[in-house]
């Protein structure tokens, strides 16, 4: 007997599976129907297909300028995002030391502590510290937000990673910085870089911490916020919104297909063919 | 997306435990991440403190102690209201996508056992897509002028300037969303344990007579439990914070208690009261984050 479920109950589970991706999917989709529909509005009935809205944002300059910003800020904050979380990964897993928990438990609070109260606590410290606000405080707050997410990455990457091999490298006489380098780096990369992307695809969404310590700068996501007073741009938001969730969807299933394949091949895995599922 | 949950493992319990190396190395290289989060998190979080009693203050000259703000707002203020309203409205959207989002790990852990990560990949990509995005897609389906509601003039089911007015402005509205943005994340640390779960437990539970409920309820569940509380907290503590969700989707009676904090700090300019808003917050959270800790730390839902 099958233990898990009898076959009505496996029916009863994928009716529900299904009408879940629909849940996930079809507003999504109706995103992409809208912004292809020939109408200042997203209202039925769908008058007919035009792609006016697509080139419209593309020749909209303040729209251009928002997504560079966010671009920019987005390579910055998960460049800091993954050498901190480097970091820290390498302690947490190859080190024991006094306080080991509180330092993991502050390294992931930022997963669970409302963002509301680490953009005002942001807000409150660049102004008693006389800091102007901008790209770089946006980049800082981005920076605490993503580290966590460094760390999950990494952290399972690094404690599967056999370690005879950086032994042998030491005993072959080369340097910690010299293994690192020669040995753990090489087969961290391909974490590394799915670390990067992440931490980039957060970065570039991120709405709440950018709101509040912006300045003078808008990043795409406020961009899309300010608009919304202003109806007539809305097809071109939901073109550009359609591109963005593609591109962002795009980039992080490929690259967690690429990193599966490379860490195959690379054949340090010595535990990985035993969690595949048969 | 290869994903498990093991327990981070002390290094010397480890078989290839590296010997241990001299304090300055650790020291060395935990500093800059630790020095990141205290500077830009713990250091904020003790100045909101300072400003909630008043040590700071946006104004030159009106420094000094005082726990008034405190007073007023423990005092049944209706900022008080408005958080326990939001206390509310994060529980209805913890457990509902809990419960949503229970059978569809199930579903991927045990019994699509070929495609699963593939399944897998499929809950959580919009939940990795855009969380701005996907909120600009419910205010624009729930609107007056909305999709639905444009649908419904439209097929003749609503007269034409006769919205259903609850769709958005409301607390349906901020819960749905809610419920919508957070379902994908909520299903993986519940599928991170049921699929570490040990197949033979369940065969044994057959073998010795149990049915299938039966195994479900004293086998599977309880076992999954740590992934459902990890699941839950994951979502409920956030939430609590809300501020875009109801500013978008929520008008006046979909407001939450972040909302409350933004304001204080934006049009208000009143920073005395922000913070004892904020620290307020931030206190429920530490408790929270104390009572639930061991279902926190030592599980870990990880890409990998």
């Amino acid at each position: 007997m099958e233990i898990a479920t009898s076959p009505n109950g496996t029916r009863l589970l994928k009716v529900w599976f299904a009408i879940l991706v629909v849940f996930l999917y079809a507003p999504l989709l109706l995103l992409l129907i809208f912004s292809f529909n020939d109408n200042n509005l997203p209202v039925f009935p769908l008058r007919g297909f035009t792609t006016d809205a697509y080139r419209q944002f593309v020749s909209n300059p303040e729209l251009k300028a928002s997504i560079v910003t966010s671009v920019k800020v987005a390579a910055l904050s998960s460049l800091g995002a993954i050498i901190l979380g480097l970091l820290a990964s390498i302690v947490l897993v190859r080190r024991d030391f006094f306080g080991r928990g509180g330092v993991s438990a502050l390294l992931l609070s930022p997963l669970v502590v409302p963002y509301i109260a680490l953009a005002i606590g942001l807000l409150v410290f660049f102004n008693e510290a006389s800091l102007p606000l901008g790209i770089k405080s946006i980049v800082m707050g981005h920076i605490v937000v993503s580290i966590p997410y460094a760390i999950l990455i990494l952290v399972p990457r690094l404690e599967r990673l056999d370690a005879r091999l950086e032994e042998a490298a030491r005993d072959l006489g080369a340097g910690a910085l010299q293994t690192f380098r020669l040995i753990t780096f090489p087969l961290l990369l391909p974490a590394l870089v799915s670390a990067y992307l992440v931490a980039f695809v957060l970065s570039f969404d991120e709405i709440v911490i950018a709101y509040f310590v912006n300045g003078q700068v808008t990043t795409f996501p406020l961009y899309l916020f300010s608009t919304l007073r202003f109806p007539t741009l809305l097809p071109q938001v939901l073109a550009v919104a359609c591109v963005v969730m593609a591109a962002s969807a795009f980039i992080l299933i490929g690259a967690e297909i690429a990193r599966r394949v490379i860490e195959r091949r690379l054949g340090t895995d010595l535990s990985e063919s035993a969690a595949e599922p048969a | 997306m290869a994903v498990e949950a093991q327990e981070i493992a002390r290094p010397e319990t480890r078989r290839r435990a590296r010997r241990a190396r001299p304090g300055f190395v650790t020291t060395g290289l935990l500093a800059p991440p630790v020095l990141w989060l205290v500077i830009f998190f713990l250091v904020p979080v003790v100045l909101i403190a300072l400003y909630s009693v008043n040590v700071f203050s946006l104004y030159p000259g009106g420094q000094y102690f005082t726990l008034d703000s405190w007073k007023n707002f423990l005092d049944g203020s209706p900022f008080l209201d408005l958080f326990w309203k939001s206390v509310r409205m994060s529980l209805i959207v913890s457990v509902a996508a809990v419960l949503a989002a229970y059978p569809i790990a199930y579903f991927i852990a045990l019994v699509a056992s070929r495609r699963k990560y593939v399944l897998l990949l499929l809950i959580l990509t919009p939940f990795l897509v855009s969380y701005f995005l996907r909120l600009l897609a419910w205010k624009v389906i729930l609107g007056d002028q909305g999709v639905i509601n444009t649908f419904l003039y439209w097929t003749g089911i609503r007269a034409e300037g006769d919205p259903v007015s609850w769709l958005i402005y409301s607390q349906f509205a901020v819960i749905l969303t809610l419920v919508y943005v957070y379902v994908p994340f909520v299903a993986l640390p519940i599928f991170v344990s049921l699929d570490s779960l040990d197949r033979r437990l369940l065969e044994a539970a057959a073998d010795l007579g149990a049915s299938r409920w039966q195994a479900f309820r004293k086998v599977t569940l309880p076992l999954s439990l740590p992934g459902v509380i990890a699941a839950f907290i994951f979502v409920f503590i956030p939430t609590i914070g809300e501020y875009f969700t109801p500013l978008l989707v929520g008008g006046v009676n979909g407001t939450m208690f972040g909302n409350a904090i933004a304001d204080q700090f934006g049009q208000s300019l009143n920073w005395l009261n922000g913070s004892v808003l904020s620290f307020f917050l931030l206190t429920v959270v530490a408790l929270l984050l104390a009572v639930f800790a061991r279902f926190l730390t030592v599980r870990r839902v990880a890409t990998g």
